[in-house]
């Protein structure tokens, strides 16, 4: 175990005191000098110097002072100084210091008196502690709270020790009696505190016989009843029925501190409905009374936590976690909405509905800056509750699709992808849905948002009435046709390059952008606002339809997905429409509307012609239209909509699974072993080991806890550091923990030689720091001694230690030294596979500064070979569906994403080609905030991507 | 000085009684606690290393707790911190480290959680001010100490910056300590800290001005004690032998150095090393019999305890008044049984004191005979003072009222009923006592004296004889009764030839105090003899005497509270007290 610290004080190096200087200044009458030597050399033993001669000097010197600044200052050097030999005695002119803290315990100053008693808490040498022992009992009856407070403290700290009860047998007599008469809250705090976990039965004693007044007791000490309550109950359940009550009374208690307690006491005392409602409800109390967002949020976490073990009983709160929509911050709501979204049972869904309706109106008509991303929460929300409870779809999906054209693209994104969905999959609604699509299309700005309720009204636009109105939507908001006439080209040369400049500099903000799929697709960056050559037009003027906007800003990706609309329209007409003439005429109509488009692309009006893909696409509808097939026929008007079924129902089916899965994990199995405590690490958990699972979250807190990893493993991670025939030989055992890597170095003397003054002297590279200093050791013949080096890591990188270790032999008097092997700090070990939505990970890819582009070059032959080592080799997760990798295509593109323990994120999307020779081509692209991620990643990859042999 | 440097050496000796080893198991007698020892033993036994086992107990304490308080740099750099919990220093920079890192941007709320720990923050400027906690901990309290510290930081560090927080590292040290005791929170404002943190202590200046004026007290009388030799030996040459009379002299100095040392309550005083005496000091150490008087805390603590108790209980008795009835019904059946730890409180207390100034003679004749009594009132809620009070008293002569001057004089005159001028008005609330009225008792003889004492030292062979005798008037039952004589310096405690009743030796103030827990009718009269080394008769005197009584002389008493809203009467106690404040036989 290593040494505890109590204190950190940054230092700077800038400006070393000498040992000398300061004890100079200890010397001394002045009382400010004196303070400021004292300071420094407390700073300097912080810093890892021992500083041995000063003792004496401060003994002598400092000791005696009657400033109280210095007593103090003086009681944090004893805090921190060595009090034991390396053999854990006490060493000797420790004794000199006992006087003075005797002194200091019966000072007339009582604050010197409380400090005093508050150091005797940290020291644990029972040598030093025991003769102070009765002025420590004096002074529990001093008539100042302030001693009283600290003297209880001090009583159960040295009871605490392993020897305490020896020390203070009657330790818990005392503290019973002072528990009796103190009136000081924090003082009965401490005291009932000391008697809770030295004492149980006398501190259940005095609760009991003080139940019915538990309620009036401050604050402090209800906390420390409920606290007691919990490890008594934890120990013994069968007494949980006499508790029950108390906490019930402390349940309207004012301290909110104190109620948010109680039902956390109650929820892990018991199962009862009864009390599990009154805890949620004690907490919605709580998110509704308090305004602290902190407080807010780990409320929710706790109702998450009861959501997940008393579900039934959380469902009827469903409401009540609702208000907090009410908070206007976004995580909170997030939060709510999450939480509530699991509890949705057919029963309370309309309310819940209404409810989220009601909260969608309310984004509408208050303008707030967050507004549109609290909106697409509320649809995203609504959208699965339509999921799962179709009936509800019919409610909601008209409110919503007032957002089409929702300024907001995200959330009217989501708006249009429920649609979508609802209409696919509530066949009934389809008639009303459409009607209003077509009613409300117009106000649609977003591209995006087009090209999905064109191809919805493409899909849907079943009846004569539908189509014919599709058709006529679609025109209007085309406007006149043709987009551009020569004769205009003359007039608008001059305003088209102006416009050539203005869109000079917005062309080059072009970047690549990542499709869904994972394939790269360039994307103008100049957006459909940045352009102003729609009013520019005169053609525009009469009726500035949003898809004339957005053609005429040079986004040909909606025109062809207008030109591919049409081509449905047209064949579905052809179905419906009894008369040839009216479909034929709205066929051509279709012809010149393509055709204009592509008059237009060709143009010089536009500062970038049209893109080959959207032109083939255009082309096609153009050929298709003129020449139409069965086969065809099938393909647009079937297919399209068979395909977008499957995909539904492969989404339902990977969310059914999901669920299947969780529902599978199982927390125990009937026979498996019991483990205990400190001979294994904890899985199964026996009645004692419950008893301290608490004490766990402390322990782990304080860094005592480590999950150990199994052994097997362990011994794969020994790396030798020097040769068999070397003098001494020398292997490291590498631990990583979260922040910091434990190196156990073996050292062993092969000479028949003594060696002094054995040093292990570690240097590093990268993001690493040593911790320690290291010390010397002497080494006798043929023995070995373990050495332990703690090296301080703050983020993800691929880091090196390196180092030697130097000694003297008695003959000769030079230092040998021999030179280590390096050890490799191994970036994966700070990795572990995460997911995030497509939209965060598109997000962070356009966000993060840091890319790193590795060419593939490997001997795999096969693309999904090759993704699943690199997957494997970087400890990654690939966000990429399967489904999407399926078949072979020669092509392959994919996300993959992990986390670092700092929580850094690591992005990596891997684009492939298969060449006419077999070999794979493509580059791999690894993006991080920081750079270390990213350089570290990329040599990861490259070192591993050849793959075969390993 | 010698006392201490003897009390050192059992400081450090064995003493035998502490090698005595009990085990807590038959200690408590209790199962549950024998089964937690039984069990850290088992994993004392298991454990690999000890310490483990050592830490464990140590940080168990309470399940939540402040880990740290540390304020660090936006960039990482850890400015100050300080731990409340035991744990590594690469545990507690890696911690600090992470926080960073994990702080996001933009974000609403101040705290982050990790696998392990919470952190809760708070920004300051180019700072952070962080709170690392377990997960278990409190969010509610963690916050209200976030909130303290964050108004303390500002207060003790110039500039909210690195230079000046690294510029007050310790003082920040010092006040979290005061803010957050080991872990636990403390109910404590800026204030409170700030003079915890300035440490400025009344009882120490009074326990320096003391210690100056002994010192110069002493100074003198060393001055007039060196001429005194001076002129002893003048007068040893002369050959007459006066040495008693000069004896007197250091017995003074002796016993005011006690004095210091009480004050002191036991601690050595370095300083007064100087000065010489200790030699003589050693020689009044304490004797077996004599208990150690040092106690001087033990009366001054009953009274600070006293006070104390009244303001808790009005709190809870606030409290739940606020809570509404159904916790009030909820405590019926129990009360009975918990109202001996709970001292019962009525909203309306009615103090009335007698207070005795007597100086007697020792042939019996008065030098003064004075009696003052006060009537105060403490209201505890302001509903409930909007009261008269209705008077009684005894006819005696001499006996003269005063009254506040807000109190209604007319009405008191003629119905003899304490109220206030202006009627709309309550009487003050709160915990302090409120004066109402004072009387006074002149004119009376000895006959009405309550207790008389007659010291009768006679000298024969080699030693003084003293009797003392008290008769007791039966108007009055005496309770606590301590008749101290002084006496001359003495080797060993006086030997007590017949008493009735206890007594004890003060060896530093070197009197015998005789005290008899109670006079009734049963013992109106007693005696005490005792035996002392030849000393001069006046050296008994004067003999000063402490009681207390439950009836008065005027006997003054609230036969009712009239209220003055049409409420019912609210409760009330009297207390009744006559105290000898100076009672001496001279």
């Amino acid at each position: 175990m290593e040494k505890s610290c109590s204190m950190l004080i940054h230092f700077d190096k800038g400006s070393p005191a000498m040992a000398n200087e300061i004890k100079e200044a200890l010397e001394g009458n002045d009382v400010e000098a004196k303070i400021d030597a004292l300071k420094k050399a407390i700073m300097l033993l912080l810093n890892g110097e021992s500083l041995p001669q000063l003792f004496i000097t401060i003994v002598r010197y400092v000791l005696p002072s009657e400033d109280h600044t210095v007593q103090k200052l003086l009681l944090l050097y004893l805090e921190i100084i060595d009090k034991t030999d390396a053999r854990g005695r006490v060493l000797p002119e420790m004794i000199l210091i006992c006087q003075n803290l005797r002194n200091n315990l019966q000072h007339p100053n009582e604050y010197i008196r409380g400090v005093t008693l508050r150091f005797l808490c940290r020291l644990s040498e029972p040598e030093i502690l025991e003769p102070l022992i009765p002025s420590v009992l004096t002074n529990l009856e001093h008539r100042h709270p302030f001693i009283r407070r600290h003297a209880i403290l001090a009583i159960a700290a040295i009871y605490r020790l392993p020897t305490g009860e020896q020390l203070l047998p009657d330790a818990p007599v005392l503290v019973e009696k002072v528990l009796s008469s103190e009136q000081d809250l924090s003082a009965r705090r401490n005291a009932f505190l000391m008697l809770a976990s030295c004492a149980q039965l006398p501190a259940v004693a005095y609760l009991l016989s003080q139940a019915d007044h538990v309620a009036n007791w401050g604050d402090l000490l209800q906390m420390a009843a409920l606290d007691l309550i919990r490890k008594v109950c934890r120990s013994n359940s069968g007494e949980k029925g006499k508790y029950i009550k108390i906490i019930i009374s402390l349940l309207s208690c004012p301290s909110e501190a104190v109620v948010y307690e109680c039902a956390c006491t109650l929820v892990s005392l018991s199962s009862a409905p009864t009390a599990i409602r009154a805890a949620a409800n004690t907490y919605c109390q709580l998110l509704q009374s308090q305004s602290d967002n902190n407080v807010k949020l780990i409320v929710l976490e706790r109702l998450n936590e009861l959501k997940t073990s008393h579900k039934e009983i959380m469902v009827e709160m469903i409401m009540d976690v609702l208000r907090a929509l009410s908070s206007p911050n976004l995580d909170i709501k997030r939060k709510t909405l999450d939480i509530a979204l699991e509890l949705i049972t057919s029963r309370n869904i309309d309310e819940v509905v209404l409810t989220l309706k009601k909260e969608v109106v309310k984004t509408q008509s208050t303008e707030l800056e967050k507004n549109g991303e609290y909106r697409q929460m509320l649809v995203q929300a609504i959208h699965s509750c339509a999921i799962k409870f179709p009936q509800v779809a019919s409610t909601v999906v008209h409110l919503l699709m007032d957002f089409l054209g929702d300024s907001n693209v995200a959330s009217a994104i989501d708006v249009v992808l429920f649609v979508r969905e609802i209409i696919e999959t509530n066949p009934k609604l389809r008639v009303s849905v459409i009607t209003r699509l077509l009613d409300t299309f117009y106000q649609i700005r977003a591209a995006r948002v087009c090209s999905c309720a064109l191809w919805i009204i493409g899909e849907y636009c079943l009846s004569l009435s539908e189509v014919e109105s599709g058709i006529v939507t679609i025109k209007q908001c085309l406007g006149d046709i043709p987009f551009y006439t020569a004769t205009e080209e003359g007039e608008t040369a001059d305003a088209s390059k102006k416009l050539q400049q203005v869109s000079s500099v917005t062309v080059s903000s072009k970047r690549p952008v990542v499709l869904a799929d994972g394939t790269y697709a360039t994307q103008s960056a100049a957006s459909e606002t940045a352009f102003s050559a729609p009013t520019v037009l005169p053609g525009s003027l009469a009726s500035p339809g949003n898809l004339r906007a957005l053609i005429l800003s040079g986004d040909f990706f909606v025109g062809a997905v207008v030109a591919s609309t049409l081509t449905k329209l047209v064949l579905r007409l052809e179905e419906v429409q009894p008369s040839k003439t009216e479909a034929n005429r709205a066929c051509t109509d279709a012809l010149l509307i393509m055709t204009s488009m592509l008059q237009l692309g060709k143009s010089s009006f536009l500062p970038h012609p049209i893109d080959n893909d959207s032109y083939d696409r255009i082309v096609l509808c153009i050929r298709l239209l003129c020449n139409t097939g069965d086969d065809v026929r099938k393909i647009w008007l079937q297919s399209c909509r068979q395909s977008f079924a499957a995909m539904l129902a492969e989404k339902q089916f990977r969310e059914i699974e999901e669920i299947k899965a969780k529902a599978q994990i199982s927390y125990a199995q009937p026979d498996d072993l019991i483990d205990f405590y400190h001979l294994k690490s904890r899985k199964g958990m026996s009645q004692l080991e419950l008893e301290d699972e608490v004490q766990d979250d402390l322990k782990r807190a304080t860094g005592e806890f480590m999950k150990d990893g199994d052994d097997a493993n362990k011994l794969n991670r020994i790396l030798q550091l020097t040769g068999f025939s070397d003098p001494v030989y020398a292997e490291a055992y590498v631990t990583v923990h979260h922040y910091d890597i434990v190196l156990d170095v073996t050292v062993i003397n092969r000479t028949k030689e003594t060696l002094q003054n054995l040093c292990l002297e570690l240097a590093t590279m990268g993001d690493l720091k040593l911790v320690d200093r290291p010390q010397n050791y002497t080494l006798a013949p043929e023995s070995s001694k373990q050495i332990r080096a703690n090296i301080k890591v703050s983020s993800t990188e691929t880091g090196v230690i390196f180092g030697n270790i130097v000694y003297e032999t008695s003959n000769v008097h030079e230092r040998t030294v021999v030179v280590l092997n390096d050890i490799h700090i191994d970036i994966m070990d700070y990795i572990s596979p995460a997911t995030c939505a497509d939209v965060t990970f598109k997000n962070m890819w356009a966000e993060f500064e840091w890319e790193n582009k590795v060419a593939v070059n490997t001997i795999l032959q096969d693309e999904k070979e090759f993704l699943n080592h690199i997957i494997k080799s970087t400890n990654m997760k690939c966000l990429t569906p399967p489904s999407a990798l399926d078949g072979e295509c020669g092509f392959l593109a994919a996300n993959l994403y992990a986390k670092s323990v700092f929580g850094e994120d690591a992005l990596v999307n891997i684009s492939l080609e298969k060449q006419a020779d077999g070999k794979l081509s493509g580059y791999i692209r690894i993006r991080s905030k920081t750079q270390g991620i990213a350089l570290s990643l990329g040599d990861k990859i490259t070192l591993k991507q050849k793959g075969g042999s390993n | 000085m010698g006392r201490c440097l003897g009390g050192s050496d059992t400081l450090f000796g064995l003493d035998a009684r502490k090698r005595n080893f009990r085990f807590s198991i038959s200690f408590h007698g209790s199962c549950i606690c024998a089964l937690l020892t039984a069990y850290l033993f088992y994993k004392t036994e298991s454990a690999e290393s000890r310490p483990v086992t050592k830490i464990f107990l140590r940080c168990a304490w309470f399940t939540m707790v402040v880990l740290a308080a540390s304020i660090v740099t936006k960039s990482g750099k850890v400015l100050v911190s300080r731990q409340f919990v035991e744990m590594s220093r690469i545990r507690i920079e890696g911690l600090l480290a992470a926080f960073p890192k994990l702080v996001g941007t933009g974000k609403q709320h101040t705290f982050v959680e990790t696998e392990n720990v919470r952190y809760v923050y708070q920004p300051i400027e180019a700072l952070y001010l962080l709170l690392v906690t377990n997960k278990q901990s409190n969010i509610l309290e963690d916050l209200d100490t976030l909130r303290l510290l964050s108004k303390l930081v500002p207060e003790y560090s110039p500039s909210l910056d690195e230079e000046g927080v690294c510029k007050m590292a310790f003082e920040l040290i010092f006040a979290f300590d005061e803010a957050i005791s080991l872990g636990n929170k403390e109910n404590l404002t800026v204030a409170q800290v700030k003079q915890y943190c300035e440490m400025e202590s009344h009882e120490e200046r009074l326990h320096k001005l003391v210690m100056q004026n002994k010192i110069n007290e002493t100074k003198d009388i060393m001055k007039r004690k060196a001429s005194e030799i001076d002129k002893s030996k003048i007068e040893k040459n002369r050959g007459d032998k006066g040495g008693l009379m000069a004896l007197s002299g250091p017995r003074r100095i002796e016993s005011s150095f006690n004095d210091m040392s009480i004050s002191n309550s036991g601690s050595g005083f370095g300083s007064g090393s100087g000065i010489g005496l200790s030699s003589d000091v050693e020689s009044f150490s304490i004797k077996p019999k004599g208990r150690p008087s040092a106690s001087a805390t033990a009366p001054s603590k009953g009274l600070g305890m006293k006070l104390g108790k009244t303001q808790k209980t009005n709190q809870f008795l606030e409290s739940l008044k606020a809570e509404g009835e159904v916790i009030l019904e909820d405590v019926q059946p129990n009360v009975a049984q918990s109202k001996s730890s709970l001292p019962s409180t009525d909203p309306v207390t009615l103090t009335i004191e007698e207070r005795l100034n007597v100086v007697i003679r020792r042939d019996g004749a008065l030098n003064n005979f004075d009696i003052q009594g006060t009537l105060s009132l403490q209201i505890l809620n302001q509903e409930d003072g909007f009261v008269q009070l209705q008077i009684e008293n005894q006819d005696v002569p001499g006996l003269s009222f005063k009254t506040h001057p807000n109190i209604n004089k007319e009405l008191f005159n003629s119905k003899h009923i304490v109220g206030l001028k202006d009627p709309n008005r309550p009487f003050p609330a709160g915990q302090n006592d409120v004066g109402l009225m004072k009387w006074r008792i002149q004119g009376m003889d000895e006959a009405s004296l309550p207790l008389t004492v007659n010291c009768w030292p006679s000298v024969s062979g080699g030693e003084t004889y003293v009797n003392i005798e008290y008769e007791a008037s039966e108007s009055f039952d005496l309770q606590n009764v301590v008749i101290s004589i002084p006496l001359p310096a003495l080797r060993e405690p006086p030997s007590i030839r017949q008493i009735d009743g206890e007594w004890k030796y003060d060896s530093r103030n070197s009197t015998l105090d005789w005290s008899i827990l109670l006079i009734d009718h049963a013992n109106r009269s007693g005696s005490m003899e005792f035996v002392v080394p030849p000393a001069d008769s006046s050296v008994f005197f004067p003999i000063a005497v402490r009681f207390t009584a439950a009836s008065t002389y005027s006997d003054v008493k609230v036969a009712n509270v009239i209220p003055l809203r049409d409420n019912a009467p609210p409760k009330y106690t009297q207390r009744i007290q006559l105290i000898a404040d100076t009672y001496q036989v001279v």
